[in-house]
This record gives C-alpha cells, sequence and structure tokens, in this order.
C-alpha cells in the first residue's frame, strides 16, 4: 500500500458485505525491540457503513516518529490532515521503517447479524472481539509487544481486566479518550478513521443502486443526507441496502413506519400492554362460553403446523 | 362458490416459467405481490465449502438449504385479475408460473430434519397411505 489509491482500490476489490483486514509490513525494528501498541474504533454510532478498528504499533524509543508525523488528538484533525498523515504512514521512511498499523473492517452486515442473532452479540462484543483479535494477530506476526493502550466509549475497568486475562505479560492501560492522551492511540485512530471514510467513498451498491458518498452523507444519524437516504431508500419487502445498520433504532423504527411489517417467528417482544400468555381479562368470565364442539386437531397436525385453510380468501 | 384454474402457459414453450428460484423465509411478511429478490437478497446468498447457504434478511442472518417438492408435487403461483365483491361468487385464477424446489432458509439455526417444513412434508406419505389406492 503506497497511496491513498491504492487503499480505495483495495477497499473496492473486497466484498463489502464481509469483514476483511487491511494491514502493512511489520518493520523489523518492531519484532527486536519492545513496543508500544494503541487501539481505537472508528464509525461506531452511524446508521451507514462499517466500522473499523484499528491498531499502530511502534518501539518504545521510537515515540519521536508519532510526534513529527503529527499524531496528536484526531478528533481536532481534519479529514484532509488525517489523509496526509496516513499518506506518510505508508510513504515517508522514518514512519514505515519504525511503525506499524493494522485495521479491521467489520461490515454493516456483520453489525446488523450479529445484534440480530438469536442469542444477541452487542456491539461491544463485536467491538472487544475485533480488538483482541487485532492483538493477536500482531503478536503472531512477532511483534515485540511490551505495552498496549486502549481507547474506550464503555467503562475501562472491566475491558481492562479482560485484556489482562488474555495478554498478562503486557501493560495494559485502557482509557476513555485515549486518543488524545497517547499517540500512539491517536495513530491507530487516524488508521481506523481514514479506512472508514475511504470505505464509504468507494461504496458499490451490490443492490444496483447508482449512488456514492455524495448521496447519503457520513452515516451520521444528524447528517441530513443520511436522514434522506434512510427515509427515502426503503424497500417494502427488504428494507435497505446492506450499508444499513437494519439494527438501529433510526432505521428500525423508518422500517416500522415505511416498510411492510416483518414479524420473525421466535421473536417475542413483550410490551407492558400486553397481558402474559395465558391470562384471561376479567371480563372473559362473564361473557357467553365459545361453543367448544369444535373439533380438536390430531397431535400430529398440531405439531406439524398443518392447518385446513383456504388460501384464496 | 367454484374456483377455476386456468393455465394458459404452454410447458413446451417456456419451461424456464415453471422451473423458478423460489425462497422460503423465517417470517411473516405482510405484503403480496412483486419484491426485488434478485438485487437485495440473492447477491448476498453465499454457499461454503460444505454446500451450506448463507443470507441475510433485514438485518437477520439466514441458514438455508436447497429443497425439491416431494415427489409428484409441484408448486404454482396463480393470479387473480380481480377479486369479486361478493363473497360466494366463483373465482379465477390464472396460472402465472411455479417452481419444483426451492431454498428453505431458518433464522439463525442450521436447517435440520426437525424444521416443521420438513415434518409437515410427513403428511403426504400419511395421506397416501390413508387415501391412496
Amino acid at each position: 500500500m503506497v497511496s491513498l489509491k491504492t487503499l480505495e482500490d483495495y477497499l473496492r476489490s473486497k466484498d463489502n458485505s464481509k469483514n476483511f483486514i487491511n494491514c502493512s509490513e511489520v518493520p523489523p525494528i518492531c519484532k527486536s525491540e519492545p513496543c508500544m501498541l494503541g487501539v481505537d474504533e472508528a464509525g461506531r454510532g452511524p446508521v451507514l457503513g462499517p466500522m473499523v478498528y484499528g491498531v499502530a504499533f511502534c518501539p518504545l524509543s521510537q515515540k519521536a516518529v508519532l510526534q513529527s508525523l503529527g499524531c496528536a488528538d484526531s478528533k481536532a484533525l481534519t479529514e484532509d490532515k488525517r489523509d496526509e498523515i496516513f499518506t506518510k504512514m505508508l510513504t515517508e521512511s522514518e514512519p514505515v521503517q519504525n511503525v506499524g498499523w493494522t485495521a479491521e473492517i467489520i461490515s454493516p452486515n456483520y453489525i446488523s447479524n450479529s445484534m440480530y442473532r438469536r442469542a444477541k452479540h452487542s456491539l461491544n462484543e463485536v467491538s472487544m472481539n475485533s480488538a483482541i483479535s487485532l492483538i493477536k494477530k500482531v503478536i503472531e506476526e512477532g511483534v515485540n509487544l511490551a505495552e498496549i493502550y486502549v481507547d474506550t466509549v464503555g467503562p475501562p475497568e472491566k475491558y481492562q481486566a479482560k485484556l489482562l486475562e488474555i495478554f498478562p505479560n503486557i501493560k495494559i492501560t485502557v482509557a476513555k479518550k485515549a486518543d488524545s492522551i497517547y499517540p500512539i492511540v491517536s495513530a491507530a485512530s487516524i488508521v481506523a478513521k481514514v479506512t472508514r471514510d475511504h470505505a464509504l467513498k468507494v461504496w458499490s451498491f451490490k443492490e444496483g443502486l447508482d449512488m456514492d458518498h455524495t448521496g447519503f452523507g457520513s452515516g451520521y444519524p444528524g447528517d441530513p443526507l443520511t436522514k434522506k437516504f434512510i427515509r427515502d431508500q426503503v424497500d417494502n419487502v427488504f428494507g435497505y441496502p446492506l450499508l444499513v445498520r437494519f439494527s438501529w433504532s433510526t432505521a428500525e423504527l423508518m422500517l416500522q413506519e415505511k416498510a411492510a411489517t416483518c414479524t420473525f417467528e421466535d421473536v417475542e417482544e413483550v410490551s407492558p400492554n400486553k397481558k402474559a400468555a395465558g391470562t384471561k381479562s376479567i371480563s372473559t368470565f362473564f361473557s357467553p362460553k365459545e361453543d367448544k364442539r369444535l373439533r380438536k386437531r390430531h397431535k400430529f397436525f398440531e405439531e406439524r403446523y398443518l392447518n385446513v385453510i383456504n388460501a384464496f380468501e | 362458490m367454484s374456483i377455476q384454474i386456468e393455465n394458459n402457459l404452454k410447458n413446451g414453450d417456456n419451461p424456464e416459467i415453471f422451473e423458478q428460484r423460489a425462497h422460503y423465509l423465517p417470517c411473516k411478511i405482510e405484503v403480496d405481490g412483486a419484491a426485488n429478490v434478485e438485487k437485495y437478497f440473492e447477491p448476498y446468498v453465499v454457499e461454503n465449502e460444505n454446500g451450506e447457504l448463507s443470507a441475510t434478511f433485514r438485518g437477520h442472518p439466514l441458514d438455508g438449504v436447497n429443497m425439491s417438492l416431494p415427489d409428484g408435487y409441484r408448486a404454482i403461483l396463480v393470479t387473480e385479475a380481480k377479486k369479486p365483491l361478493a363473497d360466494d361468487a366463483d373465482r379465477r385464477f390464472q396460472v402465472a408460473g411455479g417452481f419444483k424446489e426451492f431454498v428453505y432458509w431458518n433464522w439463525d439455526k442450521k436447517p435440520s430434519k426437525n424444521d416443521n417444513i420438513v415434518k409437515a412434508f410427513d403428511w403426504i406419505d400419511i395421506a397416501e397411505a390413508i387415501h391412496g389406492d
């Protein structure tokens, strides 16, 4: 990978309904010298597009490289500035020889599918699993990891305990807003954010929709373009193209309003005004008894959900 | 009331019209009519190395398997130009197509012989034993 163009070509070549990984070569110095690694994510909140997890690593002794790259609070950096820093990470000799990185692109379809499994996976679980697998991958590639810094939106204590259990010999720091405190997390954040931005730029719809990111926007529910997309691109039967995270309430509510009602077999939503199964209202005890002479069907049919019906009604 | 089903489609002319692809989804969709299956659903149907199918519908993960209709059976799709207003009026349907096999989908569960549709097909053998000659 030598430029943003090659990043885009790579992202375009991948199946955007699945997860995939993009990574740099491991700089040889990272295998010999003790390294620090930062973890951050981009695109957690948006209703559109992938979430990207990024890690960046470099020798403890080479922290100055990060500073000269300009890896500071990534939220304060403009998109152009982030693109510029990432390009330097791909091309300039100092960063290439010292800083390695890996990104996992977690598809919106994977996110929807995880949250709509029979046993639901929360976004937190998806996130943590991605972070852990990226760290494991870096270790497997021979990087000599001494310190890990993780940015988190949730409570840091539980996350830290979990990571310590998996990586007992590494110093682990989990903190909120870590990307503004630790330059290595800020580098990871830039990798993640640049990857997510470009993944949206090259998004192509398998559904055949002729539209690009200038049509659907950033994916944040507050973006007017995204709002319009969520409102206008409803398919009555299928709901949305797989750019959309179906499990987001913005999308769920719009489909409830605008698409055909869809009920999955096992989903039983317990609403507060619904009575528990088998509970009769008091008035039924005073109403005339139902005619009980209906012929009861044999268990064979009941078990197989077989009924005599008139399909033409 | 009587129900008439007319078939103006000649088998020989256009055999594929009776061999269309069909998907049996594990949910109730409250709509009757055309659906963009080819654009929204089929691009995401994936077969793994063990021949197991996966897909996604409204964000839900699906596991599928190819199924044939029981021997001697076929499925047809009929349309009705205009539904009569009176409940007891005669009804007239036109055959619009059909299928002989379909893909059965479960929601996040591998298809197995315990699925209702497999069990329901038991009736075909039993019916034959009871009512057959």
